[in-house]
């Protein structure tokens, strides 16, 4: 019984770390991601649309197991929880392993590593000194550095490249933490909202996706806003002039256009739409009499509800602004709030007359009495309010997220395309009693390049044996020249 | 026009070596009517023409190609090879003018989009072929190149500007690595079917997997299946070469009558060759797939058939809408992935044919199946890292452009799809030694993951990327 107390836990570290589990879990992700896109899902349609595409009971089923949000429900985030921990485990039960090749490198082989190691070669040697110098200029000579390794009873060589790459794997699966954790952090205290203003107006009040509005410690104020076009009229550019004021005072000032953003204390605004408000700006209109005794030709401006006296006894003031208008049963309506077809209406007032005569231009039929205005309008020019959209997001966990990728890159780099190269060299007595300098290697990845490369170690060596023992025969026939 | 490559490529290798006389005489006269038309024009160097270039030497490269698969000649690829350099320095030049005229490198619309698809292509068969001596290779890649070019003369060519969210390096840089990622995809597909082929995969097997595939084109074309059997495609505004939508995101769809009939008949005959393979596995009866095989040829002249009638029909034409009312034309251009599909669904068949009939040469032309295992495990130690670095690229944009690096839509979650079929594929090979047929299997999936990714997302599911 105790056995099998003490068992468990370890049977399930075993499973968690083991890579079948790992690959398990990859499928699983795999099939509900996959699912989480072919289901509509939630916050990306309208829920009209939902109701239409699946019949009540089925609606009742998917929105039961969460699979109309799939990427928000709570056992998903269970299986990225388990990835993580599958991750986790995974590691930690090899890390040990690798460090130890890591830290520790395993610097001269026994014979019984030599025996096993499958990229191996022998050289004929005279003795022990030549051969492991020969040996040392050999590996110089194609860019590895050596260094001795001296043990009681014997010299040799070992040389290595790229250790780092024993702890690629690591740096991958440290970086995809980072990621998660990134991720795991903006679910919980990140927040995306909306935020509409026009110009000469500012907001602290942020409009969350979910219906809730959120108070930020400071306001934004927007100080103009527009928009460049084309020559055929497609959107160019939009932006905004922002400026963020805290406790009263202006601390930070920005144009922001698409894909640059105003950042403040965490909080970022982006342009992300522009408009027409459909409310009128200023209205500028050419005033004629129609007695030149009452009084003269002028031009003047008009906003909405603000009446402008024409002479002593007249006044005009412009009490409705419709940017779309459309004449139906006899009302007048708005289409739209884009100005595509304005109408404005104003009412002339005379004073003593005690009379009030209303203008609409254009002149709508049934409406209008223009005619009876004392005065002729014709319009000159119309400003219409602009709004900026702009997106509002608080990621607090993104630069975790940026360093997880960051690492990522380093991580894939060393383990695809950096190898861990070993090489020993050592001085032996074969079986016949010759001296051999025996030469070992082992490369972790791209195991084909490394056996080239181990070739040419082995025939460098071999060469400079060779020159060495041609110098050597040499100098005594010199001597005897001499002698 | 690619089917009328590859059926000018097989009726003239029957001749032998007039092949490459040929090919040579037919460059040369479609030259000398484009010289004809220039000189009228007056503008030599312009887009149109160095594509049109571009398109002659493919050709000749593909029909090559196809002759030397059929008659493996191999004189034939040297010549093969050398009108591919001449198609890919037209193309390049074409990429060039584009850069230029535009200012941007050229991946902002679908049309640039394929101008680069196909000069990356280009680019890797040569490559293929020169460094690692898979020389058969361009028989896959020029016909698909072929017919990358012919559906960029349809589709929108003028420079357009960018629209605000679309401005950005951070664009360029996700669409170049998603091309480069995609690419590498693609050649890791086509070494796994190689190995498969040299790893003495039975053939009927390859008629099972084409067959499949092609089964799943058709019932993807007919997601689009209208009451009264008619065939939905997106109307197009001539006018404004581009698709009509009824409001933002929302295209508005014309059905084309009958043509959704013909559609489930061809449905019907590209499944014959499963049912019967499956028939004949389940009767162990081996005259079945002589049979099977025979259904394939009917299955390609019926596919034919269906190419031709959707190509008249939906070239132009005023058809009826269930949403709004009228008469609405649309176009060829509106349609780009029933159009490939069509000729992808042809190419597939076409393939197994040459396979069924030439299986021979091809061993003995491809390198051996180690290598190949070899060189596709590399392969994709190419891609894995490009697509991380895509999704990585794509999610800084999206923060860029709409504050937010991940928002589950679905060609972000199919990439990340992607990234994890491809992710099992690398920890089963390094730590469990996974090797040979069942790596092979995994990169061709892996790579049926990224055409979904890249067509089936657009075509099948909704989402934000739609103009990629």
């Amino acid at each position: 019984m105790a056995l099998s107390m003490k068992t468990a836990p370890r049977k399930l570290w075993r499973t968690l770390s083991s890579i079948k589990t790992g690959v398990i879990l990859i499928i699983l992700c795999v099939i509900f991601s996959a699912a989480g896109t072919v289901i509509l899902q939630r916050p990306m349609i309208d829920p009209d649309d939902m109701q239409r595409a699946y019949s009540p009971a089925m609606l009742r089923f998917l929105d039961v197991t969460g699979l109309t949000d799939v990427f928000h429900a709570r056992w998903f985030v269970a299986l990225l929880v388990l990835v993580s921990l599958c991750i986790i485990a995974a590691s930690v039960e090899r890390f040990p392993n690798a460090w130890r090749y890591f830290a520790r490198p395993y610097k001269s082989p026994d014979d019984i590593f030599r025996r096993a190691l499958p990229t191996q070669a022998q050289i004929r040697i005279d003795d022990e000194e030549q051969g492991l110098s020969a040996a040392e200029r050999a590996l110089k000579h194609v860019g590895f550095h050596s260094e001795r390794i001296v043990r009681t009873d014997s010299f040799s060589l070992f040389s290595e490249r790229h250790r780092i790459s024993e702890m690629a794997v690591y740096i991958v699966h440290a970086s995809l933490l980072l990621i998660f954790l990134g991720g795991i952090v903006d679910a919980l205290y990140g927040w995306r909202g909306f935020l509409m203003l026009t110009p000469g107006t500012s907001s602290n009040q942020i409009e969350i996706k979910t219906g809730t509005t959120k108070t930020i410690p400071f306001s934004i104020r927007c100080d103009g806003t527009g928009e460049e076009t084309y020559a055929d009229g497609s959107p160019k550019k939009w932006w905004s002039k922002l400026a963020v004021v805290e406790n009263g005072r202006e601390v930070s000032r920005k144009e922001i256009v698409v894909n640059d953003p105003l950042s403040y204390h965490g909080v970022r605004f982006y342009q992300s739409s522009f408009g027409q408000t459909g409310k009128l700006d200023k209205l500028t209109l050419d005033v004629t009499p129609i007695d030149e005794k009452t009084g003269k030709a002028q031009e003047i401006a008009l906003s909405l509800n603000q009446p402008v006296p024409l002479d002593s006894d007249t006044t005009v003031e412009l009490t409705e602004f419709i940017p779309d208008f459309v004449v139906q049963d006899g009302h007048i309506y708005a289409r739209s709030n884009d100005v595509v077809n304005p109408a404005v209406h104003m009412i002339v007032t005379s004073k003593k007359a005690n009379k009030a005569v209303n203008v609409w231009l254009p002149e709508i039929q049934g409406f209008a009495e223009n005619a009876a205005s004392p005065y002729i309008f014709q319009p000159k020019d119309l400003k219409t309010g602009l709004f900026t959209g702009l997106q509002v997001s608080h990621e607090p966990g993104q630069w975790s997220v940026w360093a997880g990728v960051v690492l990522m890159a380093i991580g894939l780099t060393f383990v695809f395309y950096v190898s861990h190269v070993r090489l020993w060299v050592v001085p032996v007595i074969d079986a016949r009693g010759h001296s051999m300098l025996w030469v070992g290697g082992t490369a972790n990845r791209n195991r084909d390049a490394f056996e080239q490369k181990f070739k040419d170690v082995v025939a460098q060596i071999q060469k400079d044996l060779k020159s060495k023992s041609a110098e050597a025969a040499e100098e005594p026939k010199a001597a005897a020249i001499r002698g | 026009m690619a089917r009328a490559e590859i059926a000018r490529g097989r009726a003239e290798a029957a001749n032998g070596t007039t092949l490459v006389v040929g090919v040579g005489l037919s460059i040369a006269f479609l030259l000398f009517i484009a010289f004809l038309n220039v000189v009228k024009n007056g503008n030599l160097a312009s887009e149109a023409n160095l594509l049109y270039a571009a398109l002659v030497f493919y050709a000749g490269a593909g029909a090559l190609y196809l002759g030397f698969g059929v008659t493996g000649t191999e004189s034939y690829i040297k010549f093969a090879s050398l009108s591919t350099w001449a198609g890919l320095i037209a193309n390049t030049g074409a990429v060039a003018h584009r850069w230029y005229e535009a200012g941007h490198p050229p991946f902002a619309s679908l049309y640039e989009m394929l101008l680069s698809f196909v000069w990356t292509l280009a680019a890797l068969t040569l490559i293929a072929e020169k460094r690692y001596g898979v020389k058969v290779i361009g028989t896959v890649t020029m016909p698909v190149a072929i017919v990358g070019v012919v559906l960029m003369q349809l589709l929108r060519s003028d420079v357009r500007p960018l629209v605000p969210a679309l401005q950005s390096t951070w664009l360029h840089v996700h669409v170049t690595l998603a091309m480069l990622a995609y690419a590498a995809c693609a050649l890791s597909f086509a070494l796994a079917m190689m190995f498969l082929i040299q790893d003495k995969m039975k053939t009927e097997t390859f008629l099972a997997a084409t067959s499949i595939f092609t089964v799943g084109v058709y019932a993807a074309i007919l997601t689009r299946f209208e009451r009264w059997g008619g065939l939905n495609v997106v109307a197009w505004d001539a006018d404004n070469k581009q698709e009509v939508f009824l409001s933002r995101g929302v295209r508005l769809f014309v059905t084309i009558p009958d043509l959704g009939w013909l559609m489930v008949l061809v449905l019907a005959a590209v499944a014959a060759p499963l049912a019967l393979y499956i028939f004949a596995l389940a009767k162990k009866n081996d005259g079945l797939i002589a049979t099977a095989n025979r259904a394939v040829f009917i299955s390609i002249l019926l596919q034919s058939l269906a190419l031709v009638f959707f190509v008249l029909r939906a070239r132009d034409g005023r058809y009826p809408s269930l949403d709004a009312d009228g008469l609405f034309a649309t176009s060829l251009a509106a349609s780009p992935f029933i159009l490939s599909a069509l000729v992808g669904g042809i190419f597939a068949n076409l393939l197994y044919l040459l396979l069924l009939w030439r299986r021979q040469d091809l061993e003995r032309l491809l390198p051996g199946s180690d290598d190949l295992d070899r060189i596709t495990y590399k392969t994709i130690c190419i891609a894995f890292p490009l697509l991380t670095l895509m999704i990585a690229a794509g999610a800084y944009w999206a923060n860029r452009a709409w504050g937010s690096y991940w928002n589950w839509d679905p060609k972000e979650t199919w990439a990340a799809i992607t990234w994890l079929v491809y992710a099992a594929y690398l920890h089963m090979r390094i730590t469990r030694g996974m090797r040979g047929r069942v790596a092979a299997y995994f990169a061709v999936g892996g790579f049926a993951v990224v055409m979904f990714t890249f067509f089936g997302v657009t075509y099948l599911l909704p989402g934000l990327h739609a103009y990629a």
